[in-house]
C-alpha cells in the first residue's frame, strides 16, 4: 500500500472539533477505546483530490480527514457516550441498519452496553468479533503506519522496520484485563492459541488493593519510584547472596514474587506503595513475556507484537517483557511493541465498516513529524486523552 | 500340641510383668544380639502354645532378659516411632516447613530355628543374611515440623538421638553422653545454611548442604520407582492412582512448587535440567495473600479458599461480555478474563472484599499459571507426564484441580498432570539419598510396605509437640485427642465429586462447615523398608497382577465394608483383651485400638485415598497393624488353640473314612472337605453366628453333608482330569504343590492337610504357606509345623513328609545330617508368605516363598481372603486352584450372582 501524498495545508483544520463522520468502538474489562474520523473535505466524484493516488481508479467516494483516537474507563462508561454526545455523530455516518446509527464495535462491553447506547445516544452497536478487530487492527498498523513497532532494549526504543512481505506469521499479544495471544498468519488468517488472566486488570486490581491508588496511571507511576527488592524474595536472598551458578540465576533474579511479604512481623501498611506497585508490575510483565515466549516457541515464530492498554509505553514495563523473552528464548526472540498498542480493537473494528473487508479502507496521508507521538524513553506517552492522530482518507466505495 | 503359655519361661516371668511381652522381648534379643527396640515388622508371634521349647536355648534368654529388661526402663523402645539402630537422618529445612527423613533399622525378625534353616537348605535358600541384601531392613519415617518452631524439631531429633546415628551404629542410651564432634547430618533446603550454626549449638552435628535440586530429582526417582502408586491424577475433585511402568518413566517434567517454581526436565538418575521456573510460586500466593487478608498461616489461608467465591474478585468472561460466553474461541463465561480485575471498582476497598473470595482467586490466578507454564515446558521437550511438588500443593484438592485443569485444557487433554502422595518430603528424602550406601537405589517397589500408625488419620505426618514417650503416653495422647478432637475429625458425608466444565472452574468441593487444616491432605505413613519380599515368581504377568478383586473406590463397597468392621470391632476388641488375660491393662489398650482403628475407619470414609490406592487387603491389614501396634499380638490365639486341638482329635477318623474310598471318591470328598472346613472363619459375622450353634465337628460334618454339586464355581471335573487323568492314561504328578492356607482349626486340619496328605501320597512335594503374622485365625507359618507334627503322630504318610521336610525337628537332631531320612519320602514343608493379613499382595511375598515357588506347579489358594477377595483373577504361570466358600451375602451376590454359602472351586491349568 503506497501511502497517499495529501495536497500542502490538506489537514490544517484537523484538530479542530470537527464532526465525527465515523466511529468505532471496543470496550473492554476496563476500558473502553474510541477511533473516530473527523473528515475535513468531502471529496465526492466531482470533487476529487487530482493525485496520483486516486483509489484504484473506482468511481467511489473518499473521505479525508484524521484518525483520532481515545479512550475512557468502562467504569466511567458514562463519560464515554458523553463524549461521543458531544461529537455528534455527522451526517456521513452510515446507517444502514434500521433506524437508529449504527455504530461499530467489539470487546465485551459491545455486548453488555447495547441497550445503554440505544438509550443514550439512539445507537446501535454492531458488534465485531474481539479477535478479528485486533487482528485487522494490528494488521494494518504493521503494514501501513510507518515506525509503528519498535524494540525497547536496555532503554533503548529502536523502530523496526518491517518487510510486509515478511510480516507472517507473527504472535499477537494483547494485553487488555487479560491477555490474548494470537498467532496471525494473514489478514483474517489467526488463531487465539494462548491466553493468561493475569493481565492489566490484575495489575490494577491487585495494585489498588495493595495500595489504595486511584487510577492505573498513577499505580504506574507508582512503580516508577519503587524497589521490588524490599518485597520479592531473591536468589540472593534464598543463597546468602551467592548465585545460583549451577541454573543460571543470578543472585539478583526473582526467585518468589512477593515472596518477602510473608514475614510475620510486617502488614501491608509497613510496605511502601511504591515497592508494592514496582514488584507486581514486574511479576506481571515478566509473566506474560514468559508465556507469550513460550507460546511463540510452540509455534515457531519469532517475532511477538505486544499490544494492549496495559502497557502505555511503559519503559519498565517494556523492558520487563522484553527481558523475559530474551531471557527465555536466549536472544531467539524479540518482543516488539507498538505506538497504537492499546487501540487496535478499535481501529479494527473501524475498518469493519468496510464491507469489502478491511483492506484499503484507511488510506494514509504523509504522516506530519509533529503529530509522531513522542516516545523519550523515560516518560510515558501524552497524558490526556487524545492519542496522536493519523491524516488519512476513508475509501468509501 | 505344646504347653500353653504360660508354662513357658517361667524364669521371665520372674522379672517381667508381662509375660507377654517379656517373651517378645526375649525373642528379639536373640535374633538382633540385643540391640532390638521394639517396632515388629515380622515380629515373632509369642506366646502361642506351639513354640516347642526345644528350639531354642534357654541360657540365650535369661541374658536376654537383662538386656530386654534394660531396655524396658526406656519404654520407647515400644514405640512405632520410636528408633533403636539409627542409621541416618535428613533434613530439608524450607522457608515454612522442616521436613525431616529418618531411618530405623530393624531387621528381618523372623525367627531363625533349625527348622527353619533346614527348610531354606531344602529349598536352596542359601541364607537368611541381611548382609546379602543392599539395603537394610528398616523404617523410613516422614515427618515435619514448621520453621518457626524450630525447637520443637531440635527436641525431636534430641529425645530420638536421631542425629547419633550418623556416625555410629550402636545406639546411645543416654542422651547427655558424649556427642560425636563429627556427626554430620544431609541437608538441603535454604535453612540448611540458615540454621547451621543452631544445629551445631543444639545438637553438636553439622550439616552437610545437598544441592537442592539434585535432591529434589533424586527423591523423586525414589519415590516413583519404589513406591507403588506414588503418582496419581487429580481432576474434578477425583483422585486416581497411577502404576507407572518404571521402563517408561523418563524423560518427566518435575515442578517444584516453593516459594517460586522451579521446572526440571528429569531424563534419568542424576541426570536432569532446570528448563524453566516461574516467580509466581507459594511465595507469591503466601506474600500476596498474607498483605490481602492478614492471614497468619500458610494453611489458614489456605483454609479461606474453602468458602470463597472468587467471582467477586476476578473478572469473568462472563463479566465482560454480560453474562455471555465467548463461545468463538472456547471461552466460558465463568472463564477468568482477569484475575483481580474487579477490584479496580472505586467505590470498594480492600476491607470490603473477603478474605476467603481473595485468597481463593489468588490461589486460582497462581496455581493456573503454574500449570500453564508446566505445560507449556513439557510440550517444548516433548514430555507427556508432568509431576507436580513442592510445599505449595500440600495435596490440596482445589490447587491440585486447578493446575490439573489448565494442564488438561491447554494440552487438549495430551498430557497429564500428576501428583505425588509424598511430594512434600521430596528434598528430604534427596538428601537422604545422598548419603554413601544406603542402598535405597537398590530397593524394588515389592521390598516396601507402607504402614500408618495410630497418629496417622489425624495428623497426615505432621508431629504436634513432642515425641510420645511410650506405650502408656500413646494411649493417653489417643484418649486426649479422640475427645478433644471429636468434632474435628466428625466425619464428613462425602460429596460427589464436582464438576468443573471447560474453563469454568467453579468453587472448590466443599469440606463441610468444620475443617481441620491438613484435611484433603494424603496421610503419609511410615515406609517399612523389607528387603526380603519378593515378587511371587509363579504370577503370570506381575506388571498387570492386581491383587484386590473388589474395588473400593466404588464409594457402596467402601461403604458396606466399612460397616462390616466397624460391626466387627466390640467383638474382635473383647477377643484381644481376653487374649491378653483381661487385665485392666488389656483393656485399655483394647479401648485405644478400638479408638485408633475406628478413627482410620474415619479418616478413609471421609477421603478414601487419603492412604493411597486402598484395596478389600489393605484395609484388612490396617486392623491387623492397628491390633499389634497396641501391643495384641495375637487376638485368636486361644481360639485358634481350642479349634486346633478339637480338630485334631477328629482327623484320624477322618482319614481312616478316606483311606476306605476310592481315589476317585476320594479326591472329591477331600475337595469338598476343604470346601466344608472354609466354614470355619472368624472374620465373618455369618459364621460366628453358626459357632454358637453346634460343636466344631458338628458344623463341619453338615457343612460337607450339604454339598451339592455343581458348586457355584465348579472346575472339579477339570482338575480330576489333570490329578487322575481319564481311561487309562494316568497323568504325572505334581512335582511340588504350594498350599496357602486360611484357617486355623478344622479348616487347616480337616480340609487342607488331608489334601496336602493326598498330594504327598501321590509323589507331590507340598509346601504349606502360613502368614508370617497372626491375622483374626488364621493359621500362621509359626503355628504350621506343630500341627503338622501332632497330625503326623496318626498318620504315617504325613509322619514320613514332614520328617523328610525337617519339620520334625528332633528327629533332624538325631540324625546326623538327615539326609537318609529325607529320601525314604517327598517332603511337606511350611513356608511363611511374608505378611500378617487375611489376604495376600502376591508382589510382595517372603523370599522363602519365592525360592520355595521356584519347582512348584501347582498353586492351591484356600479361603476367602486369599482366593476371593485377593486373586480371584490372578493367573499362574503353573496349575491353579482356588478353593473357598462365600461366607458373605453380599460377595457372593457380587462375584457370582450367588448366595452365601456358595462354593467355589476354580481350576485353571497352567498359562
Amino acid at each position: 500500500m503506497d501511502l497517499e501524498v495529501t495536497p500542502a495545508g490538506a489537514n490544517s483544520d484537523t484538530r479542530s472539533d470537527a464532526r465525527i463522520s465515523h466511529l468505532a468502538l471496543d470496550i473492554g474489562g476496563t476500558l473502553a477505546k474510541l477511533v473516530y474520523f473527523s473528515g475535513n473535505k468531502k471529496l465526492l466524484n466531482d470533487d476529487r483530490v487530482q493525485s496520483s493516488a486516486e483509489v484504484g481508479g473506482r468511481s467511489s467516494s473518499v473521505l479525508h480527514g484524521r484518525l483520532h483516537f481515545a479512550k475512557f474507563e468502562t467504569r466511567k462508561i458514562d463519560e464515554c457516550i458523553a463524549f461521543i454526545h458531544s461529537k455528534e455523530l455527522g451526517s456521513q455516518h452510515p446507517k444502514e441498519l434500521g433506524n437508529g446509527k449504527i455504530v461499530k464495535a467489539t470487546g465485551g462491553g459491545a455486548f453488555k452496553f447495547a441497550d445503554l447506547f440505544k438509550e443514550k445516544l439512539d445507537v446501535c452497536l454492531d458488534k465485531e468479533d474481539e479477535m478479528d478487530c485486533l487482528v485487522a487492527g494490528a494488521n494494518f498498523l504493521l503494514k501501513a503506519v510507518h515506525q509503528e513497532a519498535f524494540t525497547y532494549i536496555g532503554g533503548q526504543k529502536e523502530f523496526v522496520q518491517i518487510n510486509q512481505d515478511d510480516l507472517y506469521p507473527f504472535l499477537l499479544v494483547n494485553i487488555g484485563s487479560g491477555v490474548s495471544m494470537i498467532k496471525v498468519d494473514g489478514n483474517g488468517k489467526f488463531e487465539r492459541v494462548s491466553g493468561t488472566s493475569l493481565g492489566g486488570g490484575t495489575f490494577w486490581g491487585l495494585g489498588k488493593l495493595l495500595t489504595k491508588c486511584n487510577s492505573f496511571d498513577e499505580l504506574l507511576e507508582l512503580s516508577q519510584q519503587g524497589n521490588n527488592r524490599v518485597v520479592d524474595m531473591l536468589v540472593g536472598d534464598i543463597y546468602g547472596g551467592g548465585d545460583y551458578n549451577k541454573i543460571g540465576l543470578s543472585s539478583t533474579a526473582i526467585a518468589s514474587s512477593f515472596g518477602k511479604t510473608v514475614s510475620a512481623n510486617k502488614v501491608l501498611e509497613n510496605y511502601r506503595t511504591e515497592d508494592l506497585a514496582r514488584s507486581l508490575l514486574r511479576m506481571i510483565s515478566n509473566n506474560i513475556g514468559q508465556l507469550a515466549y513460550l507460546t511463540a516457541l510452540r509455534f515457531g515464530l519469532r517475532r511477538i507484537f505486544f499490544g494492549g492498554f496495559f502497557i502505555r509505553g511503559q519503559c519498565y514495563t517494556m523492558d520487563t517483557i522484553s527481558v523475559a523473552v530474551h531471557y527465555w528464548s536466549k536472544g531467539d526472540a524479540q518482543a516488539m511493541f507498538m505506538r497504537h498498542e492499546g487501540f487496535l480493537g478499535a481501529l479494527g473494528a473501524f475498518m469493519s465498516y468496510n464491507k469489502q473487508g478491511p483492506d484499503n479502507f484507511i488510506h494514509l496521508m504523509k504522516q506530519d513529524p509533529k503529530h509522531e507521538p513522542e516516545f523519550d524513553g523515560t516518560a510515558p506517552e501524552e497524558e490526556d486523552s487524545e492519542y496522536a492522530s493519523i491524516d488519512c482518507f476513508l475509501d468509501l466505495a | 500340641m505344646a504347653s500353653p503359655v504360660d508354662n513357658l519361661h517361667p524364669e521371665i516371668r520372674g522379672i517381667k510383668g508381662d509375660g507377654q511381652q517379656a517373651e517378645d522381648k526375649n525373642q528379639h534379643v536373640e535374633k538382633e544380639g540385643g540391640l532390638s527396640g521394639g517396632e515388629r515388622d515380622m515380629a515373632p508371634v509369642t506366646g502361642n502354645s506351639i513354640h516347642r521349647s526345644g528350639s531354642r536355648p534357654l541360657l540365650d534368654l535369661s541374658k536376654a532378659a537383662i538386656q530386654g529388661n534394660f531396655e524396658e526402663r526406656d519404654p520407647t523402645i515400644l514405640l512405632p516411632n520410636q528408633s533403636d539402630d539409627i542409621s541416618h537422618l535428613a533434613l530439608d529445612i524450607g522457608g515454612s516447613l522442616i521436613k525431616l527423613v529418618y531411618f530405623s533399622r530393624h531387621e528381618d525378625q523372623s525367627v531363625d530355628d533349625k527348622r527353619k534353616r533346614s527348610m531354606r537348605q531344602r529349598l536352596g535358600f542359601s541364607n537368611g543374611n541381611r548382609r546379602s541384601y543392599p539395603v537394610l531392613g528398616g523404617r523410613l519415617h516422614f515427618v515435619k515440623f514448621e520453621t518457626c518452631k524450630i525447637n520443637e524439631c531440635l527436641d525431636f531429633i534430641h529425645s530420638k538421638q536421631l542425629h547419633r546415628g550418623a556416625s555410629n551404629n550402636l545406639p546411645r542410651w543416654h542422651s547427655d553422653g558424649p556427642t560425636n564432634e563429627n556427626a554430620i547430618i544431609k541437608a538441603t533446603g535454604g535453612g540448611a545454611y540458615k540454621f547451621a550454626d543452631l544445629f551445631k549449638e543444639r545438637l553438636g552435628v553439622s550439616l552437610d548442604k545437598e544441592d537442592e535440586m539434585d535432591c529434589l530429582v533424586a527423591g523423586a526417582n525414589f519415590l516413583l520407582k519404589a513406591i507403588r502408586h506414588e503418582a496419581f491424577t487429580h481432576m474434578e475433585g477425583k483422585k486416581e492412582f497411577v502404576q507407572l511402568d518404571h521402563n517408561e518413566l523418563f524423560p518427566y517434567l518435575l515442578v517444584n512448587i516453593g516459594s517460586g517454581v522451579s521446572m526440571i526436565k528429569v531424563d534419568g538418575d542424576g541426570k536432569f535440567q532446570r528448563v524453566s521456573g516461574t516467580n509466581v510460586g507459594g511465595g507469591t500466593y503466601w506474600g500476596l495473600g498474607r498483605l490481602l487478608t492478614k492471614c497468619n498461616s500458610f494453611d489458614e489461608l489456605l483454609e479461606l479458599t474453602q468458602k470463597g467465591d472468587n467471582s467477586t474478585i476476578d473478572m469473568l468472561v462472563g463479566d465482560i461480555y454480560g453474562g455471555m460466553d465467548y463461545s468463538k474461541i472456547g471461552l466460558s463465561a465463568s472463564t477468568i478474563a482477569s484475575s483481580f480485575g474487579k477490584t479496580i471498582s472505586e467505590s470498594k476497598e480492600l476491607e470490603d472484599y473477603r478474605p476467603e473470595d481473595i485468597s481463593l482467586s489468588l490461589l486460582r490466578m497462581i496455581s493456573y499459571n503454574i500449570g500453564q507454564i508446566s505445560y507449556l515446558n513439557a510440550l517444548r521437550f516433548g514430555l507427556k507426564r508432568i509431576f507436580f511438588g513442592g510445599f505449595f500443593i500440600r495435596g490440596h484438592a482445589y490447587t491440585m484441580d486447578t493446575i490439573s485443569f489448565a494442564v488438561h485444557f491447554w494440552s487438549k487433554g495430551e498430557a497429564q498432570a500428576m501428583f505425588l502422595r509424598h511430594e512434600g518430603f521430596l528434598g528430604a528424602l534427596g538428601a537422604f539419598m545422598s548419603y554413601e550406601k544406603h542402598g535405597l537405589d537398590y530397593l524394588l517397589a515389592h521390598q516396601l510396605v507402607e504402614r500408618f500408625p495410630m497418629g496417622a488419620p489425624y495428623t497426615g505426618g505432621r508431629v504436634h509437640g513432642p515425641p510420645l514417650g511410650d506405650l502408656n503416653e500413646k494411649i493417653s495422647w489417643m484418649e486426649k485427642f479422640v475427645q478433644k478432637g471429636t468434632e474435628i475429625t466428625a466425619p464428613v458425608p462425602m460429596a460427589p465429586p464436582g464438576t468443573t466444565g471447560l474453563g469454568g472452574f467453579e468453587v472448590p468441593l466443599s469440606k463441610g462447615g468444620t475443617l481441620r487444616s491438613d484435611a484433603s491432605a494424603l496421610n503419609v505413613g511410615v515406609l517399612h523398608l523389607i528387603p526380603n519380599l519378593e515378587v511371587f515368581p509363579l504370577l503370570a504377568d506381575p506388571k498387570i497382577y492386581e491383587p484386590n478383586t473388589i474395588d473400593l473406590s466404588d464409594h457402596r463397597e467402601l461403604e458396606y465394608w466399612f460397616t462390616v468392621l466397624s460391626d466387627h470391632l466390640p467383638d474382635l476388641v473383647d477377643k484381644a483383651v481376653a487374649s491378653e488375660g483381661g487385665t485392666d491393662d488389656a483393656k485399655r489398650r483394647g479401648d485405644a485400638f478400638a479408638r485408633a482403628f475406628s478413627a482410620h475407619l474415619r479418616r478413609l470414609m471421609e477421603e478414601p485415598t487419603a492412604y493411597g490406592k486402598l484395596g478389600l487387603a489393605n484395609l484388612l491389614e490396617l486392623r491387623e497393624e492397628c491390633l499389634r501396634e497396641f501391643q495384641f499380638f495375637d487376638a485368636y490365639r486361644s481360639i485358634k488353640q481350642r479349634e486346633n486341638e478339637a480338630s485334631l482329635g477328629v482327623l484320624p477318623d477322618l482319614l481312616l473314612e478316606l483311606d476306605s474310598m476310592n481315589e476317585e471318591a476320594r479326591l472329591l470328598t477331600l475337595i469338598e472337605g476343604v470346601l466344608a472346613a472354609n466354614i470355619f472363619d472368624w472374620g465373618s459375622r455369618a459364621c460366628v453366628d453358626l459357632y454358637h450353634k453346634g460343636t466344631i465337628i458338628e458344623i463341619y460334618k453338615m457343612s460337607r453333608n450339604k454339598m451339592q454339586r455343581p458348586w457355584r464355581v465348579d472346575d472339579f471335573d477339570a482338575f480330576r482330569e489333570r490329578m487322575l487323568g481319564s481311561g487309562d492314561k494316568k497323568p504325572i504328578p505334581h512335582k511340588r504343590a504350594l498350599l496357602f492356607v486360611d484357617n486355623s482349626g478344622a479348616d487347616v486340619v480337616l480340609g487342607m492337610l488331608p489334601l496336602a496328605r493326598e498330594l504327598l501320597r501321590r509323589g507331590t512335594e507340598v509346601v504349606l504357606i502360613g502368614n508370617s503374622l497372626p491375622a483374626i485365625n488364621d493359621v500362621t507359618a509359626m503355628e504350621l509345623p506343630d500341627i503338622v507334627v501332632e497330625a503326623a503322630k496318626h498318620c504315617d504318610i504325613l509322619r514320613r513328609a514332614a520328617e523328610a521336610g525337617g519339620l520334625i525337628v528332633d528327629a533332624m537332631v538325631n540324625t546326623a545330617d538327615g539326609s537318609k531320612e529325607r529320601s525314604s519320602s517327598v517332603p511337606l514343608m511350611v513356608v511363611e508368605n511374608g505378611c500378617g493379613s487375611p489376604c495376600i499382595d502376591l508382589r510382595q511375598v517372603s523370599s522363602e516363598l519365592a525360592a520355595a515357588a521356584k519347582d512348584a506347579d501347582l498353586v492351591i489358594l484356600e479361603g476367602m481372603g486369599r482366593a476371593l477377595h485377593t486373586n480371584l483373577n490372578a493367573q499362574f504361570k503353573c496349575d491353579a486352584l482356588k478353593l473357598a466358600m462365600v461366607k458373605n451375602q453380599r460377595l457372593a451376590e457380587k462375584l457370582f450372582n450367588g448366595k452365601i454359602y456358595d462354593c467355589v472351586c476354580k481350576y485353571e491349568p497352567s498359562h
